[in-house]
Parts: C-alpha cells; structure tokens; sequence
C-alpha cells in the first residue's frame, strides 16, 4: 500500500482545482458577474447568484486564520504524524480554506501567522496544497 | 465513509465536530483571550452538577482542576474534558396546550419565547467562529418574544458539545462582554449554590450526549420539580426557578436555538 490517507472525492465543481493543483497551481473560483473570488468550489456565486465562472490562479500565500493541532489519528493514516496542524488559511486574494500547516513544530504555530503554499504530490494523480511559515520575501 | 461525511477535509485528516470546535475555539483565544483557564470551570462545574444526578455517565467520578489540566490533549485547544461524551439513550419533551396540560399530574411549563438564526452552511465561509455566533441573534429574538430581560432568568441548560461552546453562547447572550468569562465563571458562578446554575444535569459534558435534547429536558424537568438531589432550590442552595433559558446548536456553530421557559 502506498499514501494511506483518504484522497481529494473529485466531483464537477472541484475537478479543475484538483486538475490545477497537480501544476502546482492553486485555483480558485472568480465570478464573471460581481468578481467575487470564492472557496470552496460551487456551481453559483454566493453573493449575486451568477453561473458565469473563471479560474484565476491565487498566488499560495496568506495569514493562518486559526488552527487545531490533532494528538488522536482518527484515520489510521495520520497516525505517524502525531501531533499534527489543521487550520483555515485566509488567502492573501480573500477567500478561506482549511489546509495542514507543515514544516514547523506545531507549537510555533500562531493566528495571523503568515504561510506560504508548499504542494504534497501523494499519487500520480493529487497534489495537495498544504502552506509553512513565509520563507522570506521571495 | 469517512470522506462521504466530512467531504474533502479529510484529506487534511480534518475530522467531526471537535476538530472544527476546536478551529473556533483557538480563533477565541486570539480574539479575546479566552481558554483552558475560562474553560475549567465550565467542565468541573457541571461535573459537580452530574455528581449529583445518578442517571449521569459522570455521577460517581469527581473532577477537579488539577485533573482537567492532567487531562491529556485530543484536538489542541481542547483537553478530555472540554469534550462531550459518547451516550446511547434518548429523551423526549412532549408538547400540547396548555388547557390540557393543565390535567396531567405536573406543573405547567410553557414556551416563553423562541429564537432561531443560522449563520452558515461551510466552515470555510465562518466568519463568527469566535463571535457573535447565531446565539446573539436567536437570543435576542427569545428574549424579545418572551418579553424579559436577562436578569430574570434563573438558570440555563446551554447546549455545551464542548466547553468553549457554553462560553461563547452566555457571551452572545450578553451575560459577559468577549473574554469577560474569565471572571464571571469563578467563584463556583454555575456550579450548586453558584448565581446562575448552568447545565444542572451535568450537561452533554458529564451527563450524556443526546443532543439538544440533554439541556432542552433538564430546563423541563427542573421547572416542574422533578429532578431530585439536584433540584435548583433549597436542595442545592439556589433559587427555585421560575424561568429557564435552554439552547440548542448545530454544525460548527452554524445554526442556534434558544428556548425560554416558564413554569406558570
């Protein structure tokens, strides 16, 4: 057996995220109508209820909104990396999504700390956006 | 199974409501300072409740600071015991007019006031995870249908899935400003003998999880008497209550009821 975590469930909304994400590029969702940028994938715009959609390539970096550190592997696949980080980052663009933050003890990791995105490649097909502490102005 | 429930969150081994809880719980501490400190009481208080409640999961096992603080991590913020329990079981409140009630063998408790207000449908769009939550809204509306202020509730049965979630909804509420926890919980505030007894069945924290359920029967029950060595009133040294302020949430806070209570 080779990565023993559960994989991204790719539907119509979130293929071409999972498709941008394998080039390293994280896309996210812009309305052609009221320009809102949104996360996570949806079929209409929350704001003005448009249909009409681009996919613009946000630039992987933002502020950790806030975190939980895991110290229970609740899928037997996370159990060797105990204690590990989930949080919700809020993308330097606008738009939130929950995420690991990696690279770091998790004691050193804060809200409003800045994060920049580092890519998984788990299998031939997923890259996973995951986001350490900034590295520098780069 | 797992991904059919949390949907791509698991990929980040993101799962069930603690991980999310305790997502808010952290962003409360940032916000307004909040944490394990505000939260013992909340676990140990209702502890002391369930200590006196034979039909609580918690009645025979004390609690104390030292061991809420010994306890061992599970989702950083929360300790074992900001956790709810695991139960079996169920509860049941019935509903009919008052002209009937008025028949049956118990006293009469009515239906002061209802509120209801339900924020959002996804975690990644929560913008109240730290506050206001639907409680200020759903409260508000209760308190305005039931036509009284906060002062004269006597006692509250919080849906408390996690300790934190009792703090930020008697925040919402307007008990105490954000943060203001800290202080109004010491003292024993919630505990027996305390000023303003919350979750007296020991709660979904050391009674038993059966949903809203849990807080929504103990405020029936403590209006109509029938709740034994932890009956509010000369039996535990507080008021005998007249009006019982009861909530319910759902999701990761998205969605808030909150129930007034009266016995006529």
């Amino acid at each position: 057996m080779g990565y023993a975590k559960p994989l991204p469930q790719v539907n119509a909304d979130t293929r071409p995220f999972w498709q941008g994400c394998r080039q390293h590029l994280l896309k996210i969702q812009k309305c052609k109508n009221c320009g809102l940028l949104r996360w996570p994938p949806a079929f209409i715009c929350s704001a003005c209820l448009s249909s009409e959609v681009e996919w613009v390539v946000a630039k992987g970096r933002g502020r950790v909104y806030s975190f939980a550190v895991y110290h229970s592997a609740y899928q037997p696949g996370f159990q060797d990396e105990l204690p590990y980080v989930v949080a919700l980052v809020d993308l330097d663009e606008g738009p939130r999504m929950i995420t690991n933050i990696v690279g770091c003890d998790p004691g050193g990791v804060y809200c409003e700390m800045a994060v920049e995105i580092v890519w998984d490649d788990v299998s031939e097909a997923f890259s996973i956006p995951k986001f350490r502490p900034l590295q520098g102005e780069g | 199974m797992l991904s059919d429930m949390t949907g791509d969150e698991a990929i980040y081994g993101h799962f069930g409501a603690a991980g999310g809880y305790a997502l808010a719980a952290q962003r409360a501490m940032h916000e307004f300072n909040t944490g394990p400190d505000t939260w013992k009481h909340i676990a140990v208080g209702q502890r002391a409740w369930a200590n006196l409640n034979p039909r609580a999961m918690m009645y025979d096992r004390r609690l104390t600071d030292d061991d809420y603080r010994a306890a061992k991590w599970l989702i950083e913020p929360f300790r074992l015991f900001d956790n709810c329990l695991v139960s079996d079981g169920g509860r049941a409140c019935i509903l009919t007019s008052v002209e009937r009630a008025r028949d049956l063998k118990h006293p009469l408790v009515t239906i002061m006031g209802l509120g209801q207000h339900n924020p959002s449908g996804d975690l990644q769009k929560a913008d109240y995870l730290a506050g206001p939550t639907g409680a200020k809204i759903a409260g508000e509306a209760a308190f305005s249908m039931a036509g009284i202020s906060r002062e004269a509730v006597d006692a509250c049965q919080i849906y408390d899935c996690f300790t934190y979630t009792v703090e930020i909804t008697l925040q919402d509420y307007g008990y105490f400003e954000p943060g203001g926890g800290k202080d109004w919980f010491m003292g024993g505030a919630i505990e027996p003998g305390g000023r303003m007894p919350v979750n007296t069945s020991g709660g979904l924290l050391s009674e038993a999880y059966h949903m809203g359920l849990t807080p929504l029967t103990e405020g029936v029950m403590q209006l109509m008497g029938r709740c034994g060595p932890r009956q509010l009133g000369p039996e535990t040294n507080t008021k005998t209550p007249e009006i019982m302020l009861c909530s319910d949430n759902g999701g990761i806070l998205q969605t808030h009821a909150c129930c007034i209570l009266r016995r006529l």
